[in-house]
This record gives C-alpha cells, structure tokens and sequence, in this order.
C-alpha cells in the first residue's frame, strides 16, 4: 500500500514536470521555432546574458511577487480568522465578495482597474502593479487558510482560553502553530498568483518597467524565443534550489505535520 | 484575538478587551478595504458599463440599454459556448478532484517528515514557471510528431499518432495541468487535521478501506475540496489562454467570447454583461452545491 | 522558521517600501525634452535597438516604447494616459475613430522631409483624414491574403480555404474584420460593407471541416506551420516574408483574383503629447528610405508608404516582389467602421467560430 502510494505521488510529479522540462529542454534547443529535431545550443542563454531589458524584468517580477505574497499573507490570515472563527452579520455576503476577483477574467479586470486607477489617479506603475496583484492574490489567501481553520478544532483554542489564556496569547501559542501550514501554502500561492500574473501587470504597468510575463505576454505578436524559455528555466531551478534548501536546513514541521 | 494587540505577542496580564465587533472589524479592515479599492469597486465600474449602450470611454453619448444581457437570447450559439465551458470546467474540476485528493492522501498518509515537505514543494513549484510558457510546451508534447509520439515510439516504431493537440481534452489536460496544485494542497490541509486516532478506531472495528475513505476521509477533508473545487471551477470558465492555444479550432469558450470583446471587437458592455452573467451561474452552481451538501451532511 | 520567516518578512517590506518610493520617479510620464515615448505593437520597427540607437545619437533624443496587443487597447491606452505618449502607431481603420475623439494632433506634412516620396494614394489617405485635416503619416501597408505551402499549386480564388484538398489543413486569422471581408469577397460583396450578412456567414461557414487552427499571433503561425499543421492560410504580407527570411519556412505569398484586403498603418501624435516636435523627427526617421531598406533587408517588413524607400530595395528582394505597386490600386483598403457595423461584424464571426468549435 505503501509503495502504491509513493508510486502514485511520483506519477503525479511526472505529469507536472513533463511540460517544465521540454521547457527547460528548448532553452538548449537551437531552433528559434522550437522545431525538432534536438540540436544541442547554448545560443539562448548566450543571448539572454545580453538582454538587460529581460532580465531586469525578471528581478522586478521577484520583487514583486515576494511583496505581494508578504502583504496578502498577513491580510488574508487575518481575514480568514474574522470569517471562519468569529461569527456576525453579513458574514456570507463577505464569504461571497471574494469570489468575483478570482471569476471575472483578469482581462475585465485589468481593463477596470486601468480606468479606475486613471479616474482616481493612482495611476500605473509598480505601485499600482502591487496594489493590483495583492488585491488579486487576498482571496486565495483567505479562502486558503479558511480551509485550515475549518478543519482545524477550536476546542484547543477554547482549552487554552479556559486555562487562563488571554486570546492573543492563545493564537499565538495554539491556533498558529496549528495554522502554520496553510499559512505557509497560502504564502506559496499568493507568490504563483502575483509571479504568474501578466494581465493585470500589462495594464498597469508602465513604459520601461515591466515583469516578466509582461514581456512574455508583449512578445507574443513577434514571436517569443527560448530566451523566455532559458530564463524561466534559471527563475524555476534557483526558486528550487533556496525553497528545498529552506525545507532542508530549516527547523522542521513548517509545511509538515504540526499535529 | 485584536489585531492590534497582536504584533507584540500581549502579556497575559492585558486587562483591556476591545468590543468584540471592534475586534472582528480590525480583522477585515485591511483586506477588505484593499479588495474595494483595488477590485471590487473596479469591477463595479464594469459593472455598470454593461448596462451601456456602447463602451463609455470618449465623446459617445451615455445611453442605458439592458441589452447585452439579452444576448444569450439575441445570439443562441452562446448557449452551445456556454456548455463548452461548463463541461471543460466539470470535466478539470472533477479530474483535479480526484487525483489531487488522491495525491494529498498519499502524501498525508504515506510520507513523512521532511521527504513530505520536499514532495509538497515539488508539486507547488511547477506553479511558479510562466503558464504561457507551460501551456506552450504542452502543444510540443501532444501534437502530431510531438514529444509524446517520438516516445511511443521509440516503444514500438509503428504506433499510430497519438498527438490531440486542438480538441477538448487538450484543453482539459492543459487546466488540469494549471490548477492541479490548488487541489492538492487544500486537501492536504484538510487532511492533516484528520486525527489518527478517528482511522485507528475505524480499522480496529472492522472498517474495509472504502468505508474509511467515503464515511471517514472524505466527509472530513469536504472543506479542501470545495475550497479546491471553487479555486478551479471558478477560474476554468474564464480561462481563454489554454484554449485558444491548445484547442485549435474547437478553443472557442465563454473565456475566449468575453476576450474578443475586449481586445477586438471594443465592445466593454457585451463583454462585460458576459462575464457578470457567467458570475452569476457561477454562484449559482455553487449555492446548489452546497445546499445539496448540507441535506446530505444532515441526512 | 517562524522565526526566520518573521525576520525576513520585516526586511522584505522595509526594503519593498524604499523600492516604492524609489519607484515613484519612474512612474510619472517622460516630459523633459529629449525623451520620446512610442506606443506600437512589439517588435514592430519603431523598437529595433540598431534604429533608436541610431537615432538617438543623431538628434540626442531618447525613445522609450510601450506596446498594445490589440487596437482597442491602444485606443484604451492613449485615453487613459494623457500627456505619457507621443507617437502612436495607429491602423488607417481607426485612425478616424480616435481623430474624432480628440485624441491626436493634426499633422502637418512640412514638417515632414521624407513625407515627399510617399506614395500620393497613401500620402492623402481620405482613412488618414477627419473633417479635411489630415491626422497621420503613412508608414507601411501590407495585405492580408493567402499563404500556401511550397511545391503545392498557388489557389486562383479564396475558395481554396474551401476545398476538400485542404481538408483539416488550413489556418484562419482570429479577426472579425479580415474574416468578414474575406467572406464578403467570396460571396462577391463591398468588403467594407456586405449587405447581405448571412451569405458571408454561409462562406465562412463551408470551411469547417478544412478548419485546422484559428492563429492570432505571428508566433503563433509560425511554430504551428513549421509543424506541419497546415497547408494554406490567410496571413499578412509582411509576416509572410519574416517566416521566409528569417526561419525559412518553405512558403508562398498568393493574391487570387478577389484581390488582397488591403491594410495601412500610420504614426500619428497624440493631442496630449508634450514633444510634438520630437515626435516628428521620429516619425520622418521611421519613413526615412535609410531606415527603412535597412528595417526590410535585415529584419523583414511589409512594404514601405514610401515610393522612393520601395524603390531603394534590391530587384529581387522579396518584400518589393511581394508587394507590387499595382496591389495599391486593386487591392481593397480596411476602412473606418461604425460601431454598429463592427457589432454585426464581430457577432457574425464568433457565431462562425461557434460553429467550427461546435
């Protein structure tokens, strides 16, 4: 049973890392159109060295992305525990308001930010793109570490509580320890959300200072080459290589059981 | 648990308690007020172009019509797109049901420790590459002579092709690929809250393990998978890069009409009337859902 | 790691806040003079690094670009952006719609040196004018028709997209517009204005069982035809002779007897822009026969406004063979189109598209 079980869990794995690893294949292939057969080349990574426009794009998508996961972590945490753990009027309609952010489609709601922003003046720009990706990444959050919360039992909080705890003092010695692992997930998703965000950016950002998926998303009309490819490939491993070695040198139980 | 209080981590010895609509307040107030000003009041402005006659934006006149939501009605191939999308939506909800349950199960139960985060992080990290990039090296994988052919082979040198690049199940195989890791990890939350103790007791009466499973694991982990299922279900009727990348001919979905709308046609009304409409079905579908849910935790 | 975490949490916003505010200069829009900024699609000439270069060093002015990946999100950028752009490039079809909401300057082709040599029907474009004042500079034109696999016969008509021979191996263009005129030529109609929309619809609709892939990006066609998806497709000109060039892909660029739906794009200066007169300089350098020849040769280009840039290419060069000055006179030109129409133009081809997906 056992076995099966890890046999299935690398099946998955290998579902998920086909597409990533043709990805990072092409980056190595010298065709411009990705067109087989494999011919071994160095020519992208080359090419990319050279494209400062590219790579700063990158570096600013990873500021980003790790604002954005910080901000909507602790905002989205905070809301959750009003939504799941207190009770009040009007909680379901506040339940249901997160959901329009993630069901109208980015483009609807890049173009109404884009003439919100303009109307009110906040504009376009860095800004403006992190003020949009938190917003876009809050219900994720939210609804993340809602389902933390209701799976998790109360009573250890109440336990705690009853023997004298004040209720900070309960949350921060029971309820998060518990919580650690959604929180930590929702983190993780609040960073894809905002890393994998280029509608939105593409409004909102503006001339000569983009992210990466705006140029990704930019370059379609032209043709984008496996430059794009050898970047992500660098951005994937090096996000591998300090999240394992986080998992590995770090105190453990983070992600893992916290029971 | 005020949240002002709680940066510094308070001595138990606070006397001051804050009303507790104070404290539920202070709770909200940063994500909500982020979410209006940022979303929410935007796509009210949306909301109300889709009751114009023609995008608002230069020297047109304002005129109120309700048309745009008479579309499904003036334009009935709409009800066939519609359908389209609901059943790629079903379709990616109920595949990424079962195998990311499935695989945070295995997780949970057949993992442990350390290996258990590093695999954890290993299904979340294909999350952080570019889904244009993703969804465009599938097509190199799944067309005619693709990847997935020069494998098979490389088997057997006769095999028939097995490239499906532009029908529906590219597409499906496409969200499933992008929304998997909603899945996994909400159910794995869910299911790392199930004590032990509660499977334990089960076996030792006797339980087969499609007993614990349907009466014990499931009902337990219901609160991931609906969560997983709505962080899928919802996006998947919007999505219009996997289509139209890889369903050729056949991509055309509600996701792909709204963004017509959009970038082509300049028509923000339609386009939005549309995607307020699909909203509605959307909430809808899941206020059924759990209604139905609720009778049946009762029953 | 929850303490870790915290500590790297609070370095992480302080140093995010210094990135905000250090991020506000970046933020509001180029004013100084000698900063130009160009709103064009990618990769579409005005943002090739060997031009800017040379033109910055020429005239000490600065080009920055911004890029649209559609027209109504062009319009939607200049309308919610005063004062940030000063050349736009737009589309002879839209040029009016934008003209008529005051978003461009009228231009005055004095100031345009080059602006002599373009062609007369292109130069005084009655699509260019508003109210009998001229708002863009003719810059290229191409033509939207067939590309067909090398070694397979050159199609006479457009109803080769029909044909049982290309079952299942033809590539359509994503866009309301070309469709629509294309099924108005078929049915024998003014392209610009069918009046009898469910002929069109009809055309449009004989051609499922042949519909491979509906392509909305030169990528996208690229990649798809060097796959060996499809045999024959509508596709531009220009990109015609790009995927020759520069991926040698084993093509053909046909007119048949309808005629080609013609095509084209002008710069234009935004009412608000606040360097109107290094705007023109731009411009009269992107008309320039000098840019151009070297834009065509080495990179590949749809077929200059400028006679005099035309004739400075080589006999042989495929963009001056592709783009014979005759198609000027037969070939028909997109025109401005009212909202009404547009309407019916773009619900005619997503009930098309529905069918073929159905």
């Amino acid at each position: 049973m056992l076995r099966i079980a890890r046999l299935y869990i690398a099946l998955v794995l290998v579902f998920l890392y086909l597409p990533i690893v043709v990805m990072a294949a092409m980056g190595f292939n010298a065709s411009p159109l990705y067109a087989l057969p494999f011919e071994f080349s160095t020519r992208w990574y080359q090419d990319l060295a050279g494209n400062d426009r590219l790579i700063e794009a990158g570096w600013n998508s990873i500021w980003l992305a790790v604002l954005t996961s910080v901000l909507a972590t602790v905002f989205g945490t905070l809301a959750a525990l009003a939504l799941w753990r207190r009770s009040f009027r009007g909680r379901n309609l506040l339940r249901i308001l997160l959901l329009p952010p993630i069901a109208i489609p980015w483009l609807i709601t890049g173009t109404a930010m884009l003439v919100f922003f303009f109307w009110t003046g906040i504009g376009r720009g860095l800004h403006a793109m992190l003020i949009g990706h938190v917003a876009l990444a809050i219900p994720y959050v939210v609804l993340v570490v809602g389902t933390g919360l209701q799976t998790m039992r109360a009573d250890l909080e109440e336990a705690a509580m009853s023997l004298g705890s004040t209720p900070v003092h309960a949350f921060f010695r029971v309820t998060l320890p518990l919580l650690l692992p959604s929180i930590v997930g929702a983190a993780l998703f609040a960073f894809a959300v905002s890393l994998d965000q280029f509608v939105i950016s593409y409004f909102l950002s503006v001339p000569g200072m983009t992210t990466l998926p705006v140029e990704i998303y930019s370059a379609i009309r032209k043709g984008f080459t496996p430059e794009i490819n050898a970047i992500s490939t660098i951005l994937l491993v090096a996000s591998m290589i300090i999240i394992l070695g986080f998992a590995r040198f770090a105190r453990p139980g983070g992600l893992g059981d916290s029971r | 648990m005020p949240a002002e209080a709680g940066a510094a981590g308070a001595p138990a010895t606070t006397r001051f308690r804050p009303p507790p609509w104070l404290a539920t307040a202070a709770l909200l107030l940063p994500s909500y007020a982020w979410l209006t000003l940022a979303v929410l009041l935007p796509l009210g402005t949306m909301f109300a172009f889709s009751f114009l006659e023609a995008t608002p934006l230069g020297n047109r006149p304002v005129e109120w019509t309700l048309r745009h939501y008479r579309a499904f009605h003036d334009q009935p191939y709409l009800l066939g797109v519609a359908w389209t999308s609901l059943s790629i939506g079903l379709w990616t909800t109920a595949i990424c049901a079962v195998v990311g349950f499935a695989t945070a199960l295995a997780l949970v139960r057949a993992t442990a420790g350390r290996s258990r985060e590093t695999l954890l992080i290993l299904l979340l990290l294909p999350f952080w590459t570019n889904g244009l990039v993703r969804v465009f090296s599938w097509t190199m994988v799944i067309r005619g002579g693709g990847f997935l052919d020069v494998a098979a082979r490389s088997v057997w040198p006769d095999a028939p092709s097995l490239g499906f690049l532009y029908t529906q199940p590219a597409i499906v195989l496409g969200l499933v690929h992008g929304y998997l890791p909603y899945m996994v990890l909400t159910c794995y939350i869910a299911l790392l809250a199930i004590d032990d103790a509660v499977i334990e007791a089960a076996m030792s009466l006797g339980a087969r393990w499609p007993t614990i499973l349907f009466r014990i694991l499931v009902p337990l982990a219901m609160p991931g998978l609906v969560t997983g299922a709505i962080l899928i279900f919802v996006p998947v009727i919007g999505a219009f890069m996997e289509p139209r990348i890889l369903g050729g001919r056949v991509g055309v979905t509600m996701g792909t009409v709204i963004e017509d709308q959009f970038t082509q046609a300049f028509n923000w009304p339609l386009g939005s009337a549309l995607a307020f409409t699909m909203l509605a079905v959307v909430l809808g579908v899941f206020a059924t859902f759990s209604g139905v849910l609720r009778r049946t935790a009762q029953a | 790691m929850l303490k870790l975490s915290r500590r790297r949490m609070l370095t992480l916003t302080g140093s995010g806040l210094v990135a905000l505010a250090g991020s506000r200069h970046l933020v509001r829009p180029a004013r100084a003079a000698g900063r130009i900024t160009v709103l064009n699609w990618q990769g579409y000439g005005t943002d090739e690094r060997w031009a800017v270069e040379a033109f910055t060093e020429a005239t000490g002015i600065e080009v920055v670009h911004d890029y649209f990946n559609s027209e109504a999100e062009m319009l939607t950028k200049l309308r919610t952006n005063p004062g940030v752009y000063d050349v736009v490039l737009i589309n002879s079809a839209r040029s009016q719609q934008a003209a008529g909401e005051g978003l461009l300057m009228p231009v005055d082709l004095a100031n345009y040196p080059n602006a002599e040599g373009l062609a007369p029907s292109l130069r005084e474009n009655e699509y260019l004018k508003t109210d009998g004042e001229l708002y863009g500079v003719a810059w290229v034109w191409g033509m939207n028709s067939l590309a067909i696999r090398d070694g397979m016969e050159a199609p006479t008509s457009y109803a080769a997209l029909a044909a049982p021979e290309f079952r299942n191996k033809v590539a359509l263009f994503d866009d309301a517009v070309t469709m629509v005129g294309l099924g108005a030529l078929l049915s024998g109609q003014d392209m610009n204005d069918p009046s009898d929309m469910a002929a069109v619809v009809e055309k449009l609709k004989e051609m499922k069982p042949n519909v491979r892939l509906l392509w909305s990006s030169e990528d996208q066609w690229n990649k798809a035809f060097s796959a060996g998806e499809f045999d024959l497709s509508i596709y531009w000109s220009g990109a015609a002779v790009r995927s020759q060039k520069t991926f040698d892909l084993p093509l053909q660029f046909v007119v048949p007897e309808e005629g080609a739906i013609g095509w084209l794009d002008s710069f234009s200066i935004p009412a608000t822009s606040q360097n109107p007169d290094e705007a023109a300089q731009f411009i009269d350098y992107m008309i320039d026969p000098g840019f151009y020849t070297k834009w065509a040769i080495e990179v590949g280009a749809p077929a200059s406004a400028n006679a005099a840039a035309m004739e400075a290419l080589p006999e042989d060069n495929l963009i001056r063979q592709i783009h014979d000055p005759e198609y000027l006179e037969t070939m028909t030109l997109m025109a401005p189109l009212p909202d009404d129409r547009r309407e019916t133009f773009n619900n005619a081809w997503q009930e098309v598209k529905a069918f073929y997906a159905s």
